[in-house]
């Protein structure tokens, strides 16, 4: 809206939202971009549903957005529920990662597997990646959330260089070096879903 | 010919609950409200208590109220201050048996620090108001306030003032109000304020203003007094009484329910007359929605916004006015009801994802336990208001911090019997449990407080606390010992540990067949906070027949497979479902290895 981009990370609890959400803005600020973010914390963050967003432009008044243009997922059916937030023609980045709720536990309801077809209908762009798989190559399956940004440069319009700044600035330095290879290799497995579609 | 009673309005208040079916009274002491609770003191039938704080007494009443006893609940007007955690969201719960809350305003400061007017907490709450003039109007309003409290499920600020309140007049007595008695029922989407049921709560209250408001239009206490000269009054109150002496020929709209105002009867009072004012004490309260209804008005333009009114104030006040040219008539605007924005519809009909506990928290390990019991749960705010959730139901109240402790005070004095247990966190302990919990010892209720002590302010983020002695900086400080602070007041307490479930089993047990207050700490650190390695349960295929009790603990980790139950990577070995397989399917794999080697 405006010249204003939002990115919306949507996942569960506890799945490191709230970092990526943070490397997003910082990222954004390096791109040079007027940057809002916004979070929900607290209750929501043992095991539920949270979305994060980052709108990014020349200038930024509101933190919140109904609408994305790019929605970064670090669970599948979180992906899928946040494509109700994804414009048509938007881009989805998400990560293979199932984590069952409650319901689908108990067997009362079927874990959702539509997320492509509804995406192609809708003309949605996807870039997905088995983020959990590459994390754990780089160190720890704790940097799932990064390894996905790195596959999210794909749809956003930053350079290497603001990524690089992004994750200096928000990562922890005794886990840097271990999120810089998982972003590496995200950012790989990225481009190559890329050039499969 | 029988003598009637020449009551203070306080002693009318309490004569009048006692006419409603009064069956549980407390508050904590505060002119000008004291005598209320003295005066029921002294009168067979109800329960009667001082309570340590207003907020605990607040919380006594709405466990009181869940236990089907109408309930009067008093304090002065900074005391709703100190209640008002509770009142504002007791107003999105709404009430079981009639609830009232009196607050005693102290207009010029007689006896107080701040003469702040609590008209505003009842439209802060967005609860009915009623305000009597004199003591006959003190004690019948006390009925039309339970009565109002039940039929719209919601608490109702009954407030008075110093005059009123110490004040003295003749108060014809009534009939007997026949109460029909109000059983409580375990109702989580009503009592148990997560965001979820909050919400829709929230959406009720709204709706319910509304209500109230036609309520308030028909109501009887609500009254247009027709005049003989062209001036109309609208006041309340004892303010009333004082413009009544002032104008004696004017018109009047006399509300004795001033929240949600009565429009279209203010809008009568204007067709009526040309010229309209406003009589009240401190803020202006009535005469700031009258003006929002484009009505004109004079009221706070000449009447002092501070100190008490007597009739020659305002008379005083108000005659100069006289002889000014009338107001233009205007027509009044009624504001439309409020927008309610409906729950959004779940995306696509996508399974929802509410929060759930952790896999290896160790409050499952206690609601695992407690669910079996025949107990109501109080509870409180923490992660482990979680267990009010499917597919552990376990919890069945949560109204604000610390008063789990006070609800099941409220209700055990009226069952007479630890009919109820307390459930709050270590965290919520030090803020506002330690209150409650010796007034639940002065007041020799029954009942059993159980501490999850997880060592930590664990659904925030990991705070510290008094217990843990963590301060913000992260350095450590004295940590206080939560079972020497209940011995210190004379509670029997035991600490076990929250996985030990015989243990824990037996502790709930006898402390529910006792008649005495008990404290159980079940302790067991966040298990976000122990970063040790853990051993997975392992299933035994042949054993397992998908009988679900393992899934009913609602555990993350814990998933329902095609043959048999699966464990996710994420177990962390905490064992708690191994006790309710009733099959002996699951283990841990050490205790597989001692199996083994056995056989």
């Amino acid at each position: 809206m405006n010249g204003v981009a939002t990115v919306s990370l949507a996942g569960v609890g506890g799945q490191g939202i709230i970092l990526a959400a943070a490397i997003v803005a910082q990222a954004a600020m390096a791109a040079g971009f007027d940057v809002k973010t916004s979070e929900v914390k607290g209750m929501a963050q043992r095991g539920g549903s949270v979305v994060s967003t980052v709108r990014y432009g020349k200038q930024v008044w509101s933190p919140v957005s109904p609408r994305a243009d790019v929605v970064i997922a670090t669970e599948t059916l979180e992906g899928r529920r946040a494509l109700d937030l994804l414009a048509d023609k938007g881009t989805l980045v998400y990560a293979t990662t199932v984590i069952a709720p409650g319901s689908v536990l108990r067997g009362e309801r079927a874990y959702p597997g539509d997320l492509p077809e509804v995406a192609r209908a809708r003309q949605i762009r996807i870039i997905a990646i088995d983020a959990e798989a590459l994390a754990r190559e780089a160190g720890s399956v704790r940097a799932a959330n990064v390894a996905l940004l790195g596959a999210a440069t794909h749809a956003l319009p930053f350079g290497s260089a603001a990524w690089e700044r992004a994750l200096e600035l928000a990562v922890p330095a005794r886990i840097l070096e271990l999120n810089r290879q998982a972003f590496a290799l995200g950012r790989e497995a990225g481009a190559r879903k890329e050039e499969g579609l | 010919m029988e003598r009637i009673p020449f009551l203070s309005g306080n002693e009318a208040i309490a004569r009048g609950a006692v006419r409603a079916g009064l069956g549980f009274a407390c508050g904590y002491p505060g002119t000008p409200s004291t005598e209320i609770v003295e005066e029921l003191a002294g009168i067979e039938g109800p329960i009667v208590e001082w309570c340590i704080n207003e907020k605990v007494a607040l919380e006594t009443g709405i466990g009181a109220s869940l236990a089907g006893a109408r309930a009067l609940v008093t304090m002065k007007h900074v005391g709703l201050n100190v209640a008002a955690d509770p009142f504002m969201t007791l107003a999105l719960t709404g009430v079981n048996a009639g609830l009232v809350v009196v607050s005693a305003d102290d207009p010029g400061m007689h006896s107080s620090q701040n003469e702040q007017g609590n008209r505003h907490f009842a439209a802060f709450a967005r609860v009915p108001m009623l305000e009597p003039s004199d003591s006959q109007e003190a004690y019948d309003f006390v009925a039309w306030a339970f009565d109002l409290s039940e039929e719209f499920d919601t608490p109702v600020l009954l407030r008075s003032t110093t005059r009123v309140s110490h004040g003295r007049g003749r108060v014809v007595p009534r009939a007997p109000v026949r109460v029909e008695a109000a059983a409580y029922a375990k109702d989580i989407a009503k009592y148990v304020m997560v965001p979820e049921y909050a919400r829709e709560r929230n959406r009720l209250a709204l709706a319910r203003l509304e209500r109230l408001r036609r309520r308030a239009e028909e109501s009887p206490l609500n009254v247009l007094e027709a005049g003989t000269t062209d001036i109309g009054i609208i006041s309340s109150g004892v303010a009333y009484t004082y413009a009544r002496e002032a104008f004696p020929k004017a018109w009047f709209l006399k509300l004795g329910m001033s929240h949600p105002l009565p429009y279209r009867k203010i809008a009568k009072l204007y067709h009526s007359v040309s010229r309209v004012f406003v009589v009240e004490e401190l803020d202006p309260f009535l005469e700031g929605q009258v003006r929002a209804l484009g009505l004109p008005v004079v009221g706070k333009e000449v009447i002092p916004s501070n100190g008490e009114l007597n009739q020659e104030i305002v008379f005083d006040a108000l005659e100069p006015v006289l002889k000014r040219r009338p107001p233009r008539r205007k027509r009044p605007v009624f504001p439309p009801p409020p927008i309610i924005a409906p729950a959004p519809a779940p995306v696509d009909d996508l399974p929802v994802r509410p929060p759930v506990l952790c896999p290896g928290c160790p409050h499952r390990a206690v609601y695992a336990m407690l669910r079996r019991e025949k107990v109501a749960v109080m509870g409180d705010i923490g992660c482990y208001t979680l267990g009010a959730l499917p597919p552990l139901l376990s919890l069945e109240s949560c109204v604000c911090m610390g008063a789990s402790i006070g609800m099941m005070a409220g209700m055990n004095r009226m069952m007479g019997r630890a009919a109820a247990v307390a459930v709050l966190g270590d965290s919520t302990f030090f803020h506002s449990g330690i209150t409650s919990l010796i007034d639940a010892r002065y007041n020799e209720t029954p009942g059993l407080v159980i501490v999850l002590d997880n060592r930590t302010t664990a659904m925030t983020g990991h705070q510290g606390h008094p217990g843990t002695g963590l301060h913000a900086d992260r350095s450590n400080g004295p940590a206080i010992d939560i079972a020497q602070l209940c011995q210190g007041i004379g509670v029997p307490v035991t600490t076990i540990d929250a996985f030990d479930e015989p243990a824990v089993k037996k502790a709930i047990r006898e402390a529910l067949a006792g008649r005495e207050l008990r404290v159980l700490v079940t302790l067991a650190p966040c298990i976000l906070l122990d970063r040790s390695p853990h051993e997975r349960v392992v299933v035994d295929d042949e054993r397992c027949n998908l009988c679900g009790l393992c899934i009913d603990l609602g555990c993350p980790a814990v998933v329902a497979g095609s043959e048999s139950i699966e464990i996710l990577s994420d177990c962390t070995g905490c064992g708690v479902c191994l006790a309710v397989c009733a099959r002996g399917a699951l283990s841990l794999p050490a205790a597989a290895d001692e199996r083994g080697a056995r056989s």
